[in-house]
């Protein structure tokens, strides 16, 4: 250990590990440039408007189509989610469904074919029944479903959200608020069950190629279906709105309307088939609206109790679902009162 | 905007919850400028937001928003454009879209409405992001929007609960400097805020509120200098404050000085302008060298502490 190293010319340990004398011959180094340093001033300069506030109906026309428009486009309004307006355009596509039989009806001519199938699904006062108030698949599968999905959220979206606040801290009424609201989803409703409802209609006279005596012997009918039509998109909309007013969720409230619906025409159901005694489906929306139509239209009754019972109790059941949402919606966003 | 009719005017306005009270008689009038609304949580600023949005209804007294009854019509809210603290957006929607769809509920037509939106975004600083969805917009962004919508129909008063909460510097200062354009404008702002040096930046003239009840109502000095139980402060710090003391001790309007730290003197006073009138001339005859001389009371917190915790 007494000889001494000789550190000039060798390599040490380090560069003979590593290597880091590598390349030294040539070596480079980059050294980054102070970057160009920009800015920018904002001028901030606020315009006054000039322009004259529409009226009243200015501004619930936009509350309307801001619901309605929702379901077309996302663009700037009401949010349906993609599955939603699926579903509503098969409801709707389905309620079609017998448009596409008549037209097939009279593709067959006057043969057998085309025989069955205008008995089947031409115009008569029990299809006319059945394409607004017709349990399956109609009211047991269909309208109740779409009344879920269109007016569930339309207003517990509101009350989760918090958002009614964007509506009462601007010129708009908790009446135009609430009636908006109820006309956006009866709109929605009434495109899908009564427009499919006028062009079943329109349709069989057109493929039939039917004239003014038809038109006489059917337009009466036509129009107590018509009404029987309004009356279901009304009565569902109250009631749809009524539990989305007083839920957070449009889940809660379309799954409350739902269980409303079958609940009622379930438990009336098994006490008629237990004690056959039909009052009870006075408390079934569907059946009360079925029993007056089916006096609108002029057919036999189902039902054994007087249609003033349906009558009063449609009254009932519209008149509690307006005030209740009246007075949810009254006490929206008034916090501790 | 008329002097007839003051943006807003409460008399006498009261309103309790059960046995609690959230506003307590309150009387005041607000026209025209920036006015900071102070006090500690549980203070009634909320209630008092609420009452003036026609939200709530006083017990006593009445609240007019340009000489009309909030609670009874909604006529004053043209005029009236509101940022809540907590009030949610439309988060599918993009700003643009979301600001011109509020526009058409003032009942603007739509080529008026995107005009609009598109000027207020350019104003409160988002024209870069009014195609992005206000879903994906940062809280800053997210306040600025929500100022956006409350001006799309230039309104005369504006009402912002808490507009800088949550807000990163950048967005303060942005927002701060939105608000004092407006009052320059000649709007009427009421702003609420809980930080106060960002208030003081905003304006000088606030509404501070306490257990419910109104305690001063004007200019910040204005009203410091009316708490004569407080005596005015001057810190200066100085290489000789015992030499300065002395000085100053023998003039008018001192009547206490102490030593707070190592090379400071604090002056005490009951006439702030009275003493900062000599201030000069004593420190040039003492001929001692003084490095700062501040006011370490004459500032909105020391005015809350004051006047809410008595001091």
């Amino acid at each position: 250990m007494s000889e001494e190293l000789d550190i000039t010319g060798g390599v040490t340990r380090m560069e003979s590990a590593f290597g880091s004398g590598d390349g030294d011959e040539d070596a480079q180094a980059t050294v980054a440039q102070n970057a160009e340093i920009k800015g920018a001033i904002f001028e901030q300069t606020y315009r006054p408007w000039r322009g004259t506030l529409g009226p009243r109906w200015v501004r619930n026309y936009s509350i309307y189509r801001h619901h309605v428009y929702g379901l077309f486009s996302s663009k700037g309004h009401r949010h349906y989610p993609v599955m939603v307006r699926l579903t509503i355009l098969g409801i709707f596509l389905f309620s079609l469904s017998p448009v596409a039989m008549l037209f097939l009806a009279s593709m067959g001519g006057n043969g057998e074919f085309g025989e069955v199938l205008s008995r089947l699904w031409g115009i008569n006062r029990y299809n006319l029944w059945g394409q607004v108030l017709g349990f399956f698949p109609r009211n047991m599968c269909m309208w109740p479903l779409l009344t879920a999905l269109v007016v569930g959220g339309m207003i517990s979206d509101d009350r989760g959200n918090g958002t009614s606040a964007i509506y009462f801290s601007r010129p708009v009424t908790r009446i135009d608020y609430a009636a908006m609201k109820f006309l956006s989803s009866a709109v929605v409703l009434g495109f899908v069950i009564v427009f499919s409802y006028i062009l079943y209609y329109t349709s069989a006279i057109v493929f039939k190629g039917e004239g003014w005596a038809f038109l006489i012997d059917t337009f009466p009918m036509f129009l107590g279906g018509l009404l029987a039509g309004i009356l279901l998109v009304f009565t569902y909309t109250s009631i749809g709105l009524a539990l989305s007013s007083i839920s957070q969720s449009r889940f809660f409230a379309g799954v409350a309307f739902l269980a409303t619906i079958y609940g009622t025409k379930m438990v009336a159901f098994l006490i008629e088939s237990q004690f056959d005694s039909s009052i009870l489906y006075i408390f079934s929306p569907y059946d009360v609206l079925a029993h007056i139509g089916q006096w609108l239209l002029g057919i036999e009754s189902n039902y054994d109790h007087s249609l003033a019972f349906s009558v009063v109790s449609l009254l009932l059941i519209n008149g509690s679902s307006i005030a209740l949402l009246a007075s949810r919606v009254s006490s929206l966003e008034v916090t501790r009162e | 905007m008329s002097s007839e009719n003051p943006a807003v005017v409460m008399e006498s306005v009261s309103k309790w919850y059960g046995e609690v009270i959230g506003v307590n008689d309150v009387s005041l009038a607000i026209d025209g400028g920036v006015t900071g609304v102070l006090g500690p949580n549980g203070a009634g600023k909320s209630t008092m937001f609420k009452l003036l949005l026609g939200r709530l209804k006083p017990n006593q007294g009445s609240v007019r928003l340009f000489g009309t009854d909030p609670w009874e019509s909604t006529a004053p809210f043209r005029r009236v454009g509101y940022v809540s603290e907590t009030e949610p957006l439309y988060e599918w929607m993009t700003g643009l879209d979301f600001v011109s769809t509020m526009a058409r509920l003032h009942g603007m037509t739509r080529e008026e409405a995107t005009d609009r939106a598109e000027h207020v975004l350019d104003f409160v600083g988002l024209s870069d992001v009014q195609h992005k969805e206000v879903g994906k917009y940062s809280k800053g962004m997210r306040q600025r929007v929500k100022i956006a919508h409350a001006l799309v129909h230039d309104p005369d008063l504006i009402i912002l609960d808490e507009p800088l909460h949550g807000c990163d510097p950048l967005a303060r200062t942005s927002i701060m400097s939105v608000i004092r354009e407006l009052g320059n404008r000649g709007k009427t702002v009421i702003v609420s805020s809980h930080i106060l040096e960002e208030i003081e930046r905003i304006t000088e003239q606030i509404v501070i509120l306490h257990n419910g009840r109104l305690l001063a109502l004007g200019n910040l000095h204005a009203i410091r200098g009316l708490l004569d139980k407080h005596p005015h402060r001057i810190l200066i710090e100085t290489e000789s404050p015992r030499e300065l003391a002395e000085a100053f001790i023998s003039r008018e309007p001192v009547y206490g000085v102490r030593f707070p730290d190592q090379g400071f003197l604090e002056i005490q006073t009951s006439n702030l302008s009275a003493a900062h009138s000599i201030l000069p001339q004593v420190i040039v005859e003492s001929g001692i060298k003084v490095r700062s001389v501040e006011n370490p009371d004459d500032n909105l917190e020391s005015l809350l502490g004051y006047l809410v915790g008595g001091g």
